[in-house]
């Protein structure tokens, strides 16, 4: 990043454009009263709450695991299906659109267990796997309609630009137009990620042992329901904001050379 | 034929159409090495296809191109490799913004020549020079005037040492105080010996550097000439119609 430092910045560049005060002070609330209620929850009310918070734990490292496989996987499954989207080759141009109009018509909860038993009797893969696969597959179809759209908006000069220096359709689009796509990509991939994350809960109905499940399990044994859906969702909340936060950081960083 | 061998640039019977318009119809142009020819007409003449074929942005429909001895609609022809031979200027700059100034002139020598960074670099720095914007060579473009942006996309284009560059509206974006500037680097890349293709609505451009005005309205070329038979004593109706609108 240090050719950043180099950027003579005009008169006017101190005025933030995107660090919305009203936005920043809405995550702070949130981030603090989450943060706040589980510390207050575990101190003043340490009886169930922290044998919840330890019997969650499992489960905790379950829903990041597979909320970071499924984006790693469902990001270059996007990326895949995106350059096929918009690809001038018709039969992988097809296959794409096949793909992302058949995951689109189905419900998630219908996908998940449809690969998950599938690839259950068929390939004996571990629960954990199939989930992860399943979760892939269908935001991998999402997420390729985003990439999409990121590189058709792409000013088309820019691609005659490339070409006409003599760069291949391969290096055009790895060399210009994906690393200014990034930027228009990442906003709406950060709310696909949250909604990834938020969406590993249905695989508490396979048999995957992620934060939801967990919490099941425990209130079916105690009966403290309630205790133990409110500790579960100020945790979902807190990953989630922490999550969103990175999101709007790397967009900041990509956004390097825009003039403000 | 004499000519034949200095022939850099041959347009043969050329034929487009964009659905029901004719962009260009039956055209036949020919550039020798070192010569400056400038395309103008009235909009939707045709004239940037035209300039715009030379490099296969645009697919003709018929007829052949000729470009330093290589069909470039042949299977055959390696189009990657003939257009590092043609530099093309565009009407909107077209600048790369996630690059600095200077990585957008050695990106392409580096990537496709196989430069070294130094010696790009140093080569790129030198072009700049020539631009009369070495000092921006490290900002990004978004922070440039547009004569600035089109002075580098001059630049970047001469970066790959092309044999011929191709002007489309190079200073029709542009607001009028900043067209001289620009003007003035095509003016000295012409009197280098650049063999050049341009397509314009600056008169005195064309009346300095042209060897050669071309007239096209309608998809055909209608009168082509010397500056001086073109301006003062031009044969055609249409063309004295098209001088009187516009000069």
């Amino acid at each position: 990043m240090t050719e950043t430092k180099k950027i003579d910045v005009g008169e006017g560049a101190a005025i933030p454009s995107r660090s919305d005060w009203g936005l920043f002070n809405a995550w702070v609330i949130s981030i603090v009263g989450a943060v706040g209620a589980i510390i207050y929850l575990l101190l003043v009310h340490p009886e169930p709450y922290q044998r919840l918070l330890v019997y969650l734990g499992d489960g905790i490292v379950i829903t990041f695991q597979v909320t970071i496989s499924s984006i790693i996987c469902a990001c270059a499954i996007g990326l895949i299906t995106g350059l096929g989207r918009v690809s001038k080759n018709k039969a992988i141009n097809l296959v794409a659109s096949t793909y992302v109009e058949i995951i689109r018509g189905i419900p998630l909860l219908v996908q998940l267990f449809y690969i998950y038993y599938a690839l259950g009797r068929f390939l004996n893969v571990h629960d954990l796997t199939a989930a992860i696969i399943a979760m892939s597959v269908c935001y991998g179809a999402y997420m390729g309609e985003v990439f999409r759209a990121g590189i058709t908006a792409i000013d088309k000069g820019q691609t005659e630009a490339a070409r006409s220096l003599g760069l291949n359709g391969k290096q055009t689009m790895f060399m210009v137009i994906l690393p200014q796509a990034w930027r228009t990509i990442l906003p709406p991939v950060g709310n696909e990620f949250i909604a990834l994350l938020k969406d590993t809960s249905l695989v508490s109905i396979l048999a995957v042992s992620d934060l939801l499940r967990r919490g099941r399990e425990f209130s079916s044994e105690t009966f403290l329901y309630f205790e133990t859906y409110t500790l579960v969702a100020l945790v979902y909340l807190v990953i989630t904001l922490i999550l969103s936060k990175g999101v709007s950081i790397m967009e900041a960083r990509l956004s390097h050379y825009v003039r403000r | 034929m004499s000519a034949a061998s200095q022939t850099i640039v041959d347009i043969r019977h050329v034929s487009k159409s964009f659905g029901a318009l004719k962009a260009l119809n039956n055209v036949s142009l020919s550039m020798s090495l070192g010569e400056k020819v400038v395309i103008i007409g009235p909009s939707g003449s045709g004239k940037s296809t035209l300039l715009r074929s030379i490099n296969k942005l645009e697919t003709v429909d018929s007829g052949t191109i000729i470009v330093d001895g290589h069909d470039i609609n042949a299977p055959t022809t390696d189009i990657n490799k003939l257009r590092m031979e043609l530099g093309m200027v565009f009407q909107s700059f077209n600048l790369f913004p996630h690059k600095t100034v200077l990585e957008n002139l050695t990106m392409a020598p580096i990537k496709l020549k196989g430069m070294s960074k130094a010696d790009a670099d140093a080569m790129g720095l030198k072009l700049l020079d020539k631009v009369g914007i070495k000092d921006k060579a490290h900002v990004y473009p978004s922070l440039l005037s547009g004569g600035q942006q089109q002075r580098v996309a001059i630049a970047r284009a001469l970066a790959m040492s092309p044999k011929i560059m191709l002007f489309d509206e190079p200073t029709s974006a542009l607001d009028p105080e900043m067209i001289g500037e620009v003007l003035d680097v095509m003016v000295t890349l012409a009197k280098e010996g650049m063999t050049m293709a341009v397509v314009t609505h600056e008169m005195g451009f064309a009346r300095e550097v042209a060897d050669r005005v071309v007239f096209m309205d309608h998809g055909g070329i209608i009168e082509e000439g010397t500056p001086e038979h073109f301006f003062t004593n031009p044969e055609h109706d249409r063309t004295k119609l098209f001088l009187s609108q516009i000069l």
